[in-house]
C-alpha cells in the first residue's frame, strides 16, 4: 500500500504534505473519522441517562457499535468506528439538552487519531512507548493514558494495532517519529515517500 | 528511570509528572496578621522530614497527591486528594 498523507486540516500548514510510513509499520491517519467527546461534571450522568454503559475509569467498552473510552470520572470519549449515524444523533440530543450534561471537549477538532499497523507495529511501539504492551499486559479493555513518541497520548488496542489519539498540532511531528521508530526496529522497507 | 506510582494510571516514567509543590495552609487573609500573611505568601518552608505535595499526571491532566522524604527523595505513597478531604 502507497504511503498516505496527514488528514490535511489546513491546506499550505506544518502537516500538509507530510507521508505516513507504510510497509512493515504502517501509520493510519483516521483523523477525519467521527468522534465525540465529553468532560466536566454531570458529563457521566447524561451519557449513563442516554443508556450508554460506562466502563471504569482507564477501561473500554462499546455501545451501538462505538467504542466507549472512560478517561476519568467525568471525561468519557467515544470514538464512531464506523457508526457515525447512532454517535451523530447522540451529539444533536446532547446540544439540545439541557445541564447539567458536561461541556464538549471537541476532541474531534484538537485531537489527532492515528493507528499504528502492520507486522512490526509491537516492536515499533516498543521503542515509542515505555509501558509493557504485551497482551497480557495491556489488554484490548485497557486505556493508556501515557507518552508516545514522547508525547502526551491516549492509545488503545485496535484490531489492527494500537490507535493513539494526541494534539492534533503534532501530527507531521508524529508521523515522522513512528517512521523514524520502524526503521530503526525493522530491516524491511518502510515506505514514507509514497512508492508503491 | 525513575518510577512514580499514579493512583489512576498506575506506574510511569517520573518524565509524565509535574510537580505543583507541597500541600499549604489556606489562612483567612481577613483573619490573618500582616506578618503571617506575608510569611504564607512570600515565604517557603525548607526542612527535613516527610511532605506532601501535589503532583500531576499530565496525559490524563490527572492531580493528586504524593508523600515525599525530602532528605532520601523517596515517594513514600502516592493517593487520590479524595482522601485527604475525607481525612480532614
Amino acid at each position: 500500500m502507497a504511503a498516505s498523507p496527514v488528514f490535511p486540516f489546513m491546506p499550505g500548514g506544518a502537516a500538509d504534505g507530510t507521508r505516513l510510513p507504510s510497509g512493515a509499520v504502517m501509520l493510519t491517519d483516521l483523523t477525519g473519522g467521527f468522534r465525540f467527546g465529553l468532560k466536566g461534571g454531570g458529563s457521566a450522568g447524561w451519557l449513563a441517562s442516554q443508556g450508554v454503559p460506562l466502563p471504569a475509569v482507564n477501561r473500554l467498552g462499546s455501545w451501538r457499535g462505538t467504542r466507549v473510552l472512560r478517561l476519568g470520572n467525568e471525561d468519557i470519549l467515544l470514538l464512531a468506528d464506523g457508526a457515525d449515524s447512532t454517535l451523530a444523533e447522540l451529539a444533536s440530543t446532547w446540544h439540545g439538552a439541557t445541564a447539567p450534561k458536561g461541556y464538549s471537549s471537541w476532541r474531534e477538532e484538537g485531537w489527532a487519531w492515528m493507528r499504528v499497523s502492520g507486522p512490526q507495529a509491537p516492536r515499533a511501539m516498543e521503542r515509542l512507548c515505555a509501558l509493557d504492551l504485551r497482551a497480557d499486559k495491556f489488554s484490548a479493555e485497557d486505556i493508556a493514558q501515557t507518552r508516545v513518541g514522547h508525547i502526551e497520548a491516549v492509545m488503545v488496542r485496535s484490531q489492527a494495532g494500537f490507535d493513539v489519539l494526541f494534539d492534533v498540532t503534532a501530527s507531521a511531528y508524529f508521523a515522522r517519529t513512528v517512521a523514524a521508530a520502524a526503521r530503526h526496529c525493522t530491516d524491511l522497507l518502510i515506505d514514507t515517500e509514497g512508492h508503491t | 528511570m525513575k518510577i512514580l506510582t499514579c493512583p489512576m494510571n498506575g506506574p510511569r516514567n517520573i518524565d509524565e509528572f509535574q510537580s505543583f509543590g507541597p500541600v499549604r495552609a489556606e489562612p483567612d487573609p481577613d483573619r490573618t496578621a500582616d506578618t503571617d500573611w506575608s510569611r504564607h505568601l512570600f515565604r517557603a518552608e525548607n526542612r527535613r522530614g516527610i511532605v506532601v505535595e501535589w503532583w500531576r499526571h499530565v496525559p490524563s491532566n490527572y492531580f493528586f497527591l504524593a508523600e515525599r522524604d525530602l532528605v532520601t527523595n523517596e515517594i513514600i505513597r502516592t493517593f487520590d486528594a479524595s482522601e485527604r478531604r475525607a481525612q480532614s
